[in-house]
């Protein structure tokens, strides 16, 4: 058993006692003016506009605006294609969330323990698949799958496995399937990156400490090194809840903006299909403000369930 | 206490409304300063900004103090820089290239100018042919000089078809025919490539049949594919879409360019492709092995009525220079550059003199320009109509058909209600 | 770390495997773009290729102003990435280490921020950056100005909350001895604070660098007349014609688009090493 250990991050954030308003005031400010404007001020725009019937002639001010009230949200709310969606967006995001996140972290562990070399060579391959633009990884992606030309088929057809002209975009949960592991492709760096940075920021003493008790590396790794860095792992699941709840590219090029029939639509793609792409603005607001405050609630309840962690907060 | 913050929230609400562009305002007619023209951005733009560059020449010789500034637009990015354009006008330009299928919904913003005057009074509109005219129409005004037309005929190989003994078809169930029949000699072939996604290719069957998308009637446009005779047409679209010919699971989402790849690869028997498609077929692994044919109708020597894209020239109301704007586009629009326009682009002219001259010339258009002469046929001038298209309404209809998700009156009867739910 | 020998070796074998793998859609990218046309969509794919041309990089750099729209996006992502480390860790500090009333507030504010649709904020932003426009015209519309000031707003929630994270693990006791060696508050947050939470500001910086870089909506809805201060992802746009696409094209300019982000990464790595070695001995 473990006897000296540092404190952990959670406990170190006491509350300092003096008046620091004046202080913070002054830190905050530029953050806070720059994000009032530009944050604050269209999101109350965003709310405005979703209570309005509101097109490209309203907003070139080509014709009057009519104030709907809610019937943008009841409207939305009422077609039952909007619910299916959100299921589907739901369980997508999840999958894509905890992929990322199992993939990221156990990867992070793995760069931990190797020689520089190996490291450099994952973190360069991993930022490279970071850093492609969203755009072009789906392309690729849908090249390497696609059913009568692509590599993978041809590969696994050639070993012998029943894959000649399968399509891996037709299926539902194989248009999904694939799209899932794009994103995750493309967003475990970020889970690495800062799970790396957490674990490599435990104190040598605390992993000395475990090891002379006879802890293995493993048990080392999964009673204490993670544990510790727990605030961080929570900051890349909040994060990457947010991003894959709102993942749009990858649908929208994988799947041939929604796959067959709309049966791989996500809530972003079918935002920008019912709305935007008509130039639809107030339907869109509405969903716009449909889907923060769903995401408001799904994180809430994850910080929630979190909250030894989230002592922090 | 606690309330304070949503009384205060309610109150922001109530007193307020979403920002609005002031209108654009009246435009004039200078003489002299710079014309600024959007055109559409080509990936090889070299021959388009040559003849383009030919034109400003001759305007800026035929008008003293005049500059001309064109500036690029890509065809993928168009939708934010005329939403940049309707929204702020100062961001405007005098001339704008635009599709047809936009016409109706820019002309909705009251950005452009009516030309409806303008062209019956200028000398080569006579020859502009009619139904392409048509598609720079919304409410009866007249929005765009059609500058040039693109559209669909039947490409087959001629290898494949020698090989099994058949003729290019003369009829749409003739096609269906032989599409079963090459897919059945050549299991790795599809019958013919097309797709769930290639609405416009699905048009021409079911205005073929007779059915039409929807009509028209005080003003209020009513969805009209349920029509006995649009669901023949569709259905007979959707059957392409079967394992015997082309199978869902690898067609049901197929665009139209999806289609033609397939086709240019030696994937497929036949396709459904247009003049512009040409060079893509030729780059591809058929080349010197098909041959085109204009899309027959149900009866035998007919054509099915094609889908007439196309591009048009049209002027702002807020231009300060509208004359000089109209007369820019009467020039680039004229005989003489719709020619020019396709020895760089491959563009179909609007002008029927013009296309009937290229023609003789380049045995490669005549399928084209005889579906064009058979009478082509166009989406409802309604800006409701860029609504539908974006949901994907008639997609989703061919779809469900195709893979059995719903029987044919049911995804029509889906289809109808949402086409008159964006109709208003 | 103690790691047995042949342990360690099986797991940088399965390193550089997993590397390659993860790596392989990259090399099929730059692959794509050295293809000859007819090859890149062929029924007969390859992992290699017997004609590499460079015609598709060539199609790409020529493309008129290609040089300038790539020079934007470089000036307004660094210009970005500074401002957004600047503030992000002022304003970590502050929500962290100091005491006020309605803290918990704020942080929960700048979540919500991140959680709306960009898509959705789009009107509004244009319509309020003609607005700033009328007052400061370099950070109005059409000009690079309002795309710095954007992305530097959409980037500064999550940069708060990640280095949030570091600023609480260094430990409070660190700061009371500095005081008590006579350092003001000034000087520790510079001098000792700045340091210790390296890696959280790489992190931050790359992925502000990502978003600013790979940027397309506000590029695209902001910038209308003024097509000298595009940025390189509309660059890529005009190889997307409807019938057309020409993918070599595509895929060259995206990896042209990819190479910078990984040289800031390459070179920021090191900063991480150091800062890493800085914050543990702390």
């Amino acid at each position: 058993m473990v006897t000296q250990v540092r404190p952990v991050p959670v406990a170190a954030k006491a509350p300092r006692r003096r008046r620091d308003g004046r202080a913070a005031a002054l830190y905050l400010a530029p953050a806070g003016v720059l994000l009032a404007a530009l944050l604050a001020y269209p999101i109350y725009q965003l709310v405005l506009i979703s209570l309005y019937d509101y097109g490209q002639p309203q907003a070139a001010g080509n014709a009057p605006l009519v104030f709907l009230g809610f019937a943008n949200y009841t409207d939305l709310l009422s077609q039952a294609q909007f619910w299916t969606v959100l299921g589907k967006t739901v369980g997508f995001a999840a999958a894509c969330v905890v992929g990322s996140l199992i993939v990221g972290t156990g990867l992070a562990v793995l760069a931990s323990r190797v020689r520089s070399l190996p490291r450099m060579l994952l973190f360069l391959a991993a930022l490279g698949a970071w850093s492609t633009p969203a755009i072009a990884g789906s392309y690729v992606w849908l090249f390497l799958f696609d059913t009568d030309f692509g590599l993978v088929n041809e590969v696994l057809s050639g070993l012998g496995l029943p894959f000649e002209h399968h399509s891996w975009t037709f299926g539902t949960l194989g248009a999904f399937g694939l799209v899932a592991a794009e994103v995750i492709w493309c967003s475990f760096p970020f889970v690495l990156v800062t799970m790396y940075a957490g674990i490599k920021g435990v104190p040598d003493e605390v992993l000395e400490a475990a090891s002379l008790d006879g802890a293995s590396a493993w048990r080392t790794t999964w009673t204490i090194v993670l544990p510790m860095v727990r605030p961080l792992l929570m900051i890349a699941t909040v994060q990457s809840i947010i991003w894959d709840f709102k993942v749009f590219t990858q649908i929208y090029v994988m799947t041939n903006g929604g796959g067959v029939a709309g049966r791989n639509l996500v809530l972003n793609v079918y935002a920008y299909q019912q709305a935007f792409a008509g130039q639809e603005y107030g339907l869109g607001s509405a969903i716009g403000v449909v889907m923060t405050l769903l995401l408001l609630s799904v994180t809430g309840l994850y910080v929630r369930s979190q909250r030894r962690s989230a002592a922090w907060l | 206490m606690r309330l304070l913050p949503f009384v205060a929230a309610l109150a922001l609400l109530a007193g307020c409304a979403p920002t609005q562009s002031a209108p654009a305002g009246a435009g004039a007619d200078d003489k002299t300063g710079t014309v600024r023209v959007w055109l559409f951005d080509e990936a090889n733009r070299a021959p388009k900004e040559a003849a383009v560059k030919e034109a400003i020449a001759e305007f800026k010789a035929a008008h003293a103090g005049v500059e001309v500034d064109v500036q690029w637009v890509p065809v993928e990015g168009r939708a934010d820089k005329f939403s940049g354009a309707f929204n702020d006008p100062a961001n405007a330009p005098d001339v704008a290239e635009f599709g047809n299928t936009d016409v109706s919904g820019y002309a909705a913003t009251g950005a452009l100018a009516d030309l409806t005057g303008d062209l019956a009074s200028w000398n080569e509109g006579k020859d502009l042919i009619p139904t392409v005219l048509d598609t720079a129409k919304s409410g009866g005004k007249t929005y765009g000089l059609p500058w040039y037309t693109g559209v669909r005929a039947l490409y087959y190989r001629t290898d494949v078809f020698t090989e099994l003994g058949l003729k290019p078809p003369s009829t749409l169930a003739e096609l269906t025919d032989d599409a079963r029949k090459i897919r059945a000699a050549k299991p790795d072939l599809y019958g013919i490539s097309v797709g769930g996604k290639y609405t416009y290719a699905m048009l021409p069957f079911l205005w073929a049949n007779g059915g039409e998308l929807a009509q028209q009637s005080d003003g209020k446009w009513k969805s009209a594919v349920t029509g006995e005779q649009a669901k023949a047409g569709v259905t007979q679209y959707a059957n392409l879409l079967k394992d015997d010919i082309c199978p869902p699971a690898q067609c049901a989402n197929l665009t139209g360019t999806q289609s033609v790849t397939a086709f240019a690869g030696g994937k497929a028997g036949m396709t459904i492709g247009g003049d512009f498609n040409r060079k893509a077929v030729e780059q591809g692994a058929v080349k010197g092995k098909y041959a085109v044919v204009p899309l027959p109708g149900t009866t035998a020597g007919s054509v099915a009525p094609a889908f007439a894209g196309g591009n048009l020239l049209g002027v702002f109301n807020a231009s300060k220079h509208r004359g000089l704007a109209l007369e820019f586009i009467e020039l680039l629009g004229g005989a003489k550059y719709q020619e020019k326009m396709y020895t760089a682009m491959g563009n179909l002219p609007t002008l029927s003199s013009v296309q009937q001259k290229l023609a003789a010339s380049d045995p490669s258009l005549k399928p084209f320009v005889d579906t064009l002469q058979a009478g082509t046929k166009f989406v409802p001038a309604t800006p409701a109509w860029s609504k539908i298209d974006s949901q994907n309404v008639l997609p989703t209809a061919v779809q469900q058909i195709a893979t059995g998700g719903k029987d044919p009156s049911a995804a029509l009867a889906d289809a109808a209600a949402a086409m008159d739910k964006a109709f208003g | 770390m103690a790691v047995k020998r042949p342990g360690r070796l099986v797991a940088e074998i399965v390193t550089v495997v997993i590397a390659g793998i993860v790596a392989f859609p990259l090399y099929w990218m730059l692959l794509s773009a050295v293809k000859p046309p007819g090859e890149i969509q062929s029924a007969d794919p390859k992992p290699w290729t017997f004609r590499p041309s460079l015609d598709s990089f060539e199609r790409v750099l020529t493309v008129s102003g290609f040089g300038r729209f790539f020079l934007n996006s470089l000036l307004v992502a660094l210009v970005v990435v500074v401002l957004s480390l600047l503030l992000s860790f002022l304003s970590a500090v502050a929500l962290t280490r100091f005491a006020f009333k309605g803290r918990t507030v704020l942080l929960v504010m700048t979540l919500v921020a991140q959680m709306v649709p960009v898509e959705a904020l789009t009107i509004p932003l244009f319509f309020l950056m003609r607005q700033i426009g009328g007052v400061v015209p370099a950070f109005g519309l059409n000009e690079l100005g309002s795309l710095v000031l954007v992305h530097l707003a959409f980037s500064l929630p999550f940069a708060i909350w990640m280095l949030r994270g570091f600023v609480a693990a260094v430990p409070v006791e660190l700061e009371e001895a500095a005081k008590l060696d006579g350092a003001s508050r000034m000087r520790f947050t510079w001098q000792i604070l700045f340091p210790l939470v390296a890696p959280g500001l790489v992190a931050v910086s790359v992925l502000a660098f990502i978003h600013a870089w790979n940027d397309f909506l506000f590029a695209k809805t902001f910038i209308i007349s003024k097509t000298e201060n595009q940025t390189l992802p509309q660059a890529i746009l005009v190889f997307f014609k409807p019938e057309d696409t020409d993918w070599g094209a595509v895929m060259a300019s995206s990896t042209l688009m990819t190479i910078p982000v990984l040289v800031f990464f390459v070179l920021v790595q090191r900063r991480l090493v150091s800062g890493m070695a800085g914050a543990v001995k702390g």
